[in-house]
């Protein structure tokens, strides 16, 4: 993966002075509370319900194991023993105080990390598929261009005050696991019908309270001008994106309001200016970025290879986990794993400190000492060697981590809720644990199959809660924390937005109307037909009659 | 009010104009050539008459509004060579990224220290963008 140079370095240490002075004149009463929140925001400093809480930058969601086992000791130094990986594969520190972020910061820096623009309105973290260069099914390595985009974005002098936050998704294969239709822009790497790669950009979608899908902007657009491209987008959003509403600045509503037609003629516009300019890539510097990211030294595949099966009849967990938390591999011989965070005594998404350590030591055992960190909020350990598989599986046991659930109903996103979250309407986490208990049987989750179900506490709707394929989301009624359902949503390829099912649902009926809506799918689906599909094809009727037509459940 | 310019305290510099763009093109451009713009401005009009001005004022009603930026920007890479200063919510800890966009003036807000002001230019000195200030990003040099 990418390691800095002198320059990357120097830029994350002289940031930390930076904010090491922010921080000192606020303390001291020299910035006022307005001003220093956005300043704190630009390094991921947030001040929620009962502490503030401090986001880390996962570039693209790539670690190595002493990242991550620097993250263990932070949060056992500064924070509570725990950390929370954000469906923007970042690493979130709910406990640490204000005074000791500097030091935490600088800390991060002595392991090429950084909490730089991971809050605020500024171009965030971009992020993409966490099988990026391994998975069977990928067209081109996205992680090259993500790093550009990366050192591109750090620190622009220009688009730092934005109307609002700024998202970019890369995906670089036919299927879409980097929901890069629900970014701000969203980059498709492909070949067009001449043979050449480039990238086909969607601009405008988002979530929060007005969910879009994002447009295609420009249908190919040549590699080199990847980053001439993106500043032309940005330089028209920040000058004509609305600043009177913070609910209508995103760049979704520029591009719905004037048209993504017009959008597109306002940004060549621009472009012509810039293309062939300073930020054109020279391939120079595009091949010096790819030789970061050529792949580890794998071994032979008739090395690495291994027949599983008396494994797998001696241990037929073991033939699930591998069924169920595993992928193809471009390499042969070797395998992705996914490790689920996701089990039943933890909220989604959450490590302790101990399993921190114990994964970046897996990763040094297993995958070449890194890890990778997904849009589902798991890990993935990316080059695992099939001789290797039994081994960390069993390894995986030790640490609470071997839940074979990727994908699956308790596979869920899912926010903080009101337990940590100052904006939030409802709780969310008391419900991932009614559902864990109340699907406990994990051979029913094999037979539901791929199903994503989605919560978040409000409508800014950091849960996804729209493109689940379930979608719940908290809100207050009367002051009571009841939940509406949305059905259908999809953040993938097939991207679409949820709709809603009918009346909001009370706490405790939620797993009740979970059961309902996936006994209908088991009663009317067609041989392999998944839960999405089956919405698809049969629409809201029969979900509808079993939640709210016999029964008198749902709050008024 | 402080004015920082060209990194240094200025004591001796022209006043910042109060007369607005707007009112200056409808006014026939009268014979001022200083004028106070903001985002709300056109940007088009203001660089077709860039030109007859020798300072252009541009003023943040707010540090979040961060159209300014991308004026100073504009304006410079078509060639304007005149002065622009940033006015209204200015604080030394956005100087240092005015001053790579374009701006060469600042006009402090009333709560800044002028000498604190003035070390953080180059508080960052690594960029990684190509911007008004000419230089190429730091992976290019
Ligand atoms: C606990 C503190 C948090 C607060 C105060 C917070 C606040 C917000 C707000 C206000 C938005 C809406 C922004 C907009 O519509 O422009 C948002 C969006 C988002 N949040 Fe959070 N959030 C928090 C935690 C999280 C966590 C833990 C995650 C990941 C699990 C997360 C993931 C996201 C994502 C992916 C979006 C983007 C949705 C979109 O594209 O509009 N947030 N957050
Ligand atoms: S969706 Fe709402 S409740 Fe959940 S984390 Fe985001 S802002 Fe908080």
């Amino acid at each position: 993966m990418y390691a800095y140079n002198q320059y990357d370095q120097a830029l994350v240490d002289q940031r930390v002075d930076q904010y090491r002075d922010q921080t000192r004149r606020y303390l001291a009463g020299e910035i006022p509370e307005d001003e220093f929140r956005i300043l704190r925001l630009m390094n991921g400093l947030y001040i929620q319900r009962l502490a503030p809480m401090l986001r880390v930058a996962i570039p693209y969601g790539l670690m190595k194991s002493q990242q991550l086992r620097a993250m263990a000791e932070i949060s056992r130094v500064y924070d509570k023993g725990y950390g929370h990986f954000t469906t923007r594969q970042n690493m979130q520190f709910n406990w640490p105080t204000l005074e000791s972020v500097p030091d935490i910061l600088a800390d991060l820096a002595k392991v090429q990390m950084h909490a730089i623009q991971t809050s605020g309105a500024c171009i965030r973290n971009t992020t993409t598929d966490p099988f990026a260069g391994v998975s069977a099914d990928e067209i081109e390595d996205t992680r090259p261009w993500c790093e550009l985009i990366r050192q591109w974005s750090s620190l622009h002098p220009e688009f730092t005050y934005l109307p609002r936050k700024f998202k970019i998704a890369v995906s670089g294969s036919a299927s879409d696991r980097a929901a890069s239709q629900v970014h701000d822009v969203g980059l498709h790497l492909y070949r067009n019908d001449a043979g050449e790669v480039g990238f086909e950009v969607i601009v405008g979608g988002g979530l929060g309270r007005t969910p879009v899908i994002g447009k295609t902007v420009k249908k190919f657009l040549q590699p080199q001008e990847l980053l001439s491209y993106l500043e032309a987008v940005l330089r028209v959003y920040n000058l004509n994106g609305r600043r009177d509403n913070k609910y209508k600045a995103r760049i979704k509503i520029l591009v719905n309001a004037v048209g993504v037609d017009t959008f597109g003629e306002m940004v060549e516009a621009e472009w012509e200016q810039l293309k062939g300019g300073d930020l054109r890539l020279p391939w120079s510097e595009i091949d010096r970025v790819k030789g970061f990211f050529t792949g580890p030294d794998y071994l032979a595949a008739e090395h690495a290879e291994h027949d599983l099966s008396r494994a797998f009849a001696e241990y037929p967990q073991f033939a699930t986990w591998y069924r169920q938390n595993t992928r193809d591999h471009k390499q042969g011989g070797y395998r992705i794993v996914v490790v689920a965070l996701k089990n039943q005594l933890q909220a989604p998404g959450d490590v302790s400190h101990q399993q921190m350590d114990g994964m970046a030591a897996l990763a040094d055992e297993f995958s070449f000492g890194e890890l990778r960190s997904t849009h589902d909020q798991n890990l993935v350990l990316a080059d695992v060697a099939q001789r290797d598989l039994l081994a960390l599986w069993l390894k995986l046991q030790d640490i609470d981590l071997a839940r074979a659930n990727v994908g699956t109903l308790t596979d869920m996103i899912n926010c903080p809720g009101l337990d940590f979250c100052s904006l939030a309407n409802a709780e969310t986490l008391v419900l991932s644990r009614q559902i864990n208990e109340t699907f406990d049987d994990i051979d029913y989750q094999y037979d539901i199959g791929d199903i994503q179900l989605k919560i978040s506490g409000c409508i800014n709707a950091c849960g996804h809660h729209h493109v689940g394929h379930i979608g719940v989301l908290g809100v207050e009624k009367g002051g009571k924390q009841v939940y509406q359902f949305t059905l259908g949503g999809s953040a993938s390829e097939d991207a679409s937005l949820g709709k809603t099912l009918g009346r909001s649902i009370e706490q405790d009926q939620v797993v009740v109307v979970i059961g309902q809506i996936l006994d209908v799918y088991v009663e009317l689906r067609e041989t392999d037909e998944t839960f999405l599909q089956l919405v698809r094809r049969v629409g809201f009727a029969p979900f509808k009659e079993r939640v709210y037509g016999t029964h008198q459940r749902s709050a008024a | 009010m402080a004015l920082i310019k060209d990194q240094q305290l200025s004591l001796d510099h022209a006043t910042t104009p109060e007369l607005r763009f707007a009112d200056w093109l409808s006014d026939g451009q009268n014979n001022a050539d200083a004028v106070l713009a903001n985002g709300d401005d056109d940007l088009a009009s203001l660089l077709t008459h860039a030109n007859k001005l020798s300072m252009i004022a541009l003023e943040f009603d707010t540090f979040a509004d961060g159209r300014g930026f991308s004026m100073a920007r504009i304006l410079r890479r078509a060639g304007y060579q005149g002065e622009i200063r940033a006015v209204g919510d200015v604080a030394m800890d956005r100087i240092d990224f005015m001053q790579r966009v374009g701006f060469n003036a600042f006009e402090l807000r009333d709560d800044q220290e002028v000498t604190e002001a003035l070390s953080k230019f180059g508080e960052v000195t690594v960029h990684f963008q190509p911007s008004a200030d000419g230089k190429g990003p730091a992976y290019m040099a």
